[in-house]
């Protein structure tokens, strides 16, 4: 048989000739699988980068028009600006003698403007999936080998 | 293989290997000289820059919460020298539009850059929105011109702005003196002077932080944001703010007072609601700062100013007395019209004897005589230990920069003589800061305890609002001294038909004259007018001092201060949606809607 494969050979170089180009070939791919890739992931890589940087300019500039807008709110509606309106539509502030109070039952005035939630305590809450789903095998291993051995608890014992 | 061929390959081997050493040796070399490492320097300035990221300044509300302190955008126009095709055009323009010297504009933008010459350079700062809008309307109109045969296109190109944020105070000189100014003109180094603004400095600045931005796109990522400065909310009411600044200007212009100051405090927190004082500064023009307050004219008279308050210091004198069990308000005396210590005697206002008084009369009448007895009745030691539990000797601590105080001259002092402890009594010798007066009798107006006056409500820190709690200072009277005398400077005001009286409702008040310390002794003719009052007695929501200096039209605070402080409080008592006493005191009546 191998005395068959060496005469093959001999009788057809080319044979070996397309192997080596067949290696050859293999790892221009190889090559050109791994450049692919790599340029691939560095353009995604870049263009994110990019998309980042004009978010953040972008948020910026929201953030200052939200500045601007308030501060235009304020102007608008400020002690000077109402005082004008009220005069012009011939307005003018309510005396003592005017005013009329009526009993609302369960009415809770305003606390105050709120601009944020208030301070709240950190609850460590109890995870959704046990460390079981969500640990490796090794983890796993390693937990067990850390808490070392542990009583078993009868499981013939009906629990409330 | 003959041995000379073997001896040539051997020094064709070496000759390579030396000549690669070589090589290495000296690109190890270059490496390491001072031309690499500073081109190594100058490589990383390609990568990236590190940039100091100011945080926006925090904003100031008032207890509804409208703006009373914000931040807009303004902008810096600079010459990007490189980018400059048409020197004359972008002088023209900046000329035209910004106003700015056309020479001047031209010089820069001819500059050739490097060699000494900056590649930037700043031409204004702090340009409107409305200027940026008129630049950018003429860039478009430049940009999308077309360009026949082989004309040339006017441009701008090199003309740049860019965008930052200025302090702006949208009520302009509205709460000026509580407010304070942020000086925004010194981009890096601005700082708050005076009024909130200095109190809360480095809370309402934020911390700055150092970023590094990469040019590289493959190595972006976000930067980390920096945290805005803190927000306040203050307990101060724009509304209340507004006419009580409105009362005191029609005050000082009614009564010829060279100034004046008034302050609407909550006694049951400590909240001051309005504070007004003269002059105002318009905080968006603080560079004003100098002309308007020459010195020593204070930024804030009514934490800044102290001054001989007069008889209603007399609030104090008989707090000290009641809660001491030296007298009640029964209790007689007979007032002679005289009052000798110390080798000093002392009269009453209007050097008349007041006969047969009790103790209610002796506030109705406000005779120093009667003070005059109680606080040397009390003693030194009794008298004085009140006059500190009432925080006379120090500042209140309110939460606004520029406070003082004057020290209160106490027995063992080289300065205290035995008369003081007469002439203290009714309100002389002793120099105290309105708002000192406000702490101090608010705990009369608060059944005895005595709260911290300030300005913050709440603040909004990193996302999260904390509410400030009110802080009780003391409780330098008990709770029943409290609302007795309450009930004396309620009926006193009645007996008396006060100016300060306000229709339907019932309010505790004292007036005050206080005469003025001159080179040459005190001044007859020039006195501190002012009145303290509060209400509605039976349940204070408000306590109203009125300070008036060197009233013309009359010296008298029962003629000049009384009746602002009632005016002020008809005006108050709509405002803070307290109904009358027929309606309040009528039945199950809690919450008013109006």
């Amino acid at each position: 048989m191998k005395n068959d494969m060496l005469q093959a050979y001999k009788q057809a170089p080319w044979r070996t000739q397309i192997q080596w180009v067949g290696v050859f070939l293999l790892i221009v791919v190889a090559v050109a699988t791994v450049a692919g890739l790599y340029l691939y992931i560095s353009g995604r890589s870049a263009a994110t980068g990019r998309r980042i940087q004009n978010l953040e300019s972008e948020l910026a500039i929201l953030h200052r028009q939200n500045n601007d807008l308030e501060t235009l709110l304020g102007e608008i509606q400020s002690e000077n600006a109402l005082s004008e309106r009220m005069n012009s539509m011939n307005m003018r502030s309510l005396t003592p003698e005017e005013a009329l109070y009526l009993e609302v039952p369960g009415y809770v005035p305003a606390e105050g403007p709120s601009f944020a939630p208030p301070p709240t305590i950190l609850e460590e809450r109890t995870p959704i999936l046990l460390p079981e789903f969500t640990s490796t095998f090794f983890e796993w291993i390693s937990s067990k080998l850390q808490a070392g051995p542990q009583n078993s608890t009868p499981t013939n014992e009906v629990q409330p | 293989m003959s041995e000379n061929i073997k001896t040539r390959f051997l020094m064709i081997c070496v000759i390579c290997t030396a000549v690669a050493c070589i090589v290495g040796i000296q690109m190890i070399r270059i490496q390491n000289t001072e031309a690499a490492q500073r081109l190594l320097d100058a490589s990383e300035s390609y990568q990236g820059v590190t940039r100091i990221v100011y945080p926006d300044r925090g904003n100031i509300y008032d207890s509804k919460g409208r703006l009373l302190a914000g931040n807009e955008t303004s902008y810096e126009i600079g010459l990007d020298l490189n980018s400059i095709s048409q020197p004359e055009t972008v002088a023209s323009i900046a000329s035209s539009v910004l106003g700015l010297d056309y020479a001047k504009v031209l010089g820069y933008a001819t500059m050739t850059p490097g060699n000494g010459n900056p590649i930037y350079q700043v031409l204004d700062d702090f340009v409107s929105q409305d200027k940026i809008i008129e630049l950018e309307t003429i860039k478009d109109d430049y940009d999308n011109r077309e360009a026949k045969g082989k004309e040339i296109l006017p441009n701008i190109d090199g003309l740049i702005w860019t965008a930052h944020s200025q302090r702006t105070y949208p009520e302009g000189t509205l709460a000026s003196n509580i407010l304070g100014f942020y000086s925004y003109l010194d981009r890096t180094g601005g700082i708050g002077y005076f009024g909130l603004e200095e109190a809360y400095d480095s809370q309402l600045s934020g911390t700055p932080q150092e970023v590094y931005i990469v040019f590289d796109p493959q190595r972006l990522s976000t930067v980390e944001e920096v945290p805005p400065g803190v927000t306040l909310v203050l307990t101060l009411d724009r509304e209340i703010q507004a006419m009580t600044e409105k009362a005191l200007d029609e005050a000082i212009e009614w009564s010829g007072a060279e100034n004046g100051t008034i302050i609407v405090y909550d006694p049951e927190d400590g909240s001051v609601i309005s504070m007004a004082t003269a002059p105002r500064l318009d905080p968006n023009n603080y560079w004003d700062y100098a002309d308007l307050f020459p010195n020593p004219t204070p930024f804030n008279a009514a934490i800044s100013k102290t001054y001989e308050p007069g008889s209603v210091f007399k609030v104090l004198t008989m707090a000290a007395a009641l809660d001491s069990g030296l007298v009640d308000p029964e209790t007689r005396f007979q007032d002679t019209g005289a009052f000798n210590i110390g080798g000093a005697t002392i009269y009453n206002w209007n050097m008349g004897a007041w006969g047969d008084v009790d103790m209610t009369e002796c506030l109705q009448y406000s005779l120093n005589v009667c003070m005059s007895w109680l606080s040397t009745e009390m003693g030194p030691d009794t008298f004085y230990s009140y006059l500190k539990n009432f925080g006379l000797d120090r500042k209140t601590g309110i939460d606004l920069g520029g406070e003082s105080s004057w020290p209160l001259k106490l027995p063992g002092d080289s300065l205290w003589y035995e008369v003081d402890l007469a002439t203290n009594s009714f309100g002389q010798g002793i120099s105290l800061t309105p708002i000192q007066m406000v702490m101090a009798i608010g705990s009369v107006a608060n059944d005895g305890r005595m709260m911290a006056p300030h300005l913050v409500k709440s603040m909004v820190i990193d996302g999260k609002q904390y509410n400030v709690d009110p802080v009780v200072v003391g409780t330098p009277i008990k709770t029943e001294t409290a609302r007795t005398l309450t009930k004396m400077l309620v009926n006193s005001l009645e007996n008396e038909a006060s100016n300060a009286l306000v229709e339907g409702y019932s309010v505790a008040g004292k007036t005050g004259t206080g005469e003025i310390a001159t080179p040459y002794g005190y001044s007859s003719t020039e006195t501190n007018a002012s009145f303290v009052g509060w209400g509605p007695s039976e349940d204070p929501k408000f306590l109203v001092y009125v300070w008036l200096e060197k009233p013309s039209i009359s010296i008298w605070g029962s003629e000049v201060a009384a009746p602002v402080f009632s005016d002020l409080v008809s005006k108050l008592v709509v405002l803070m949606d307290i109904p009358p006493d027929s309606v309040r005191l009528a039945g199950s009546y809690s919450t008013a809607e109006k």
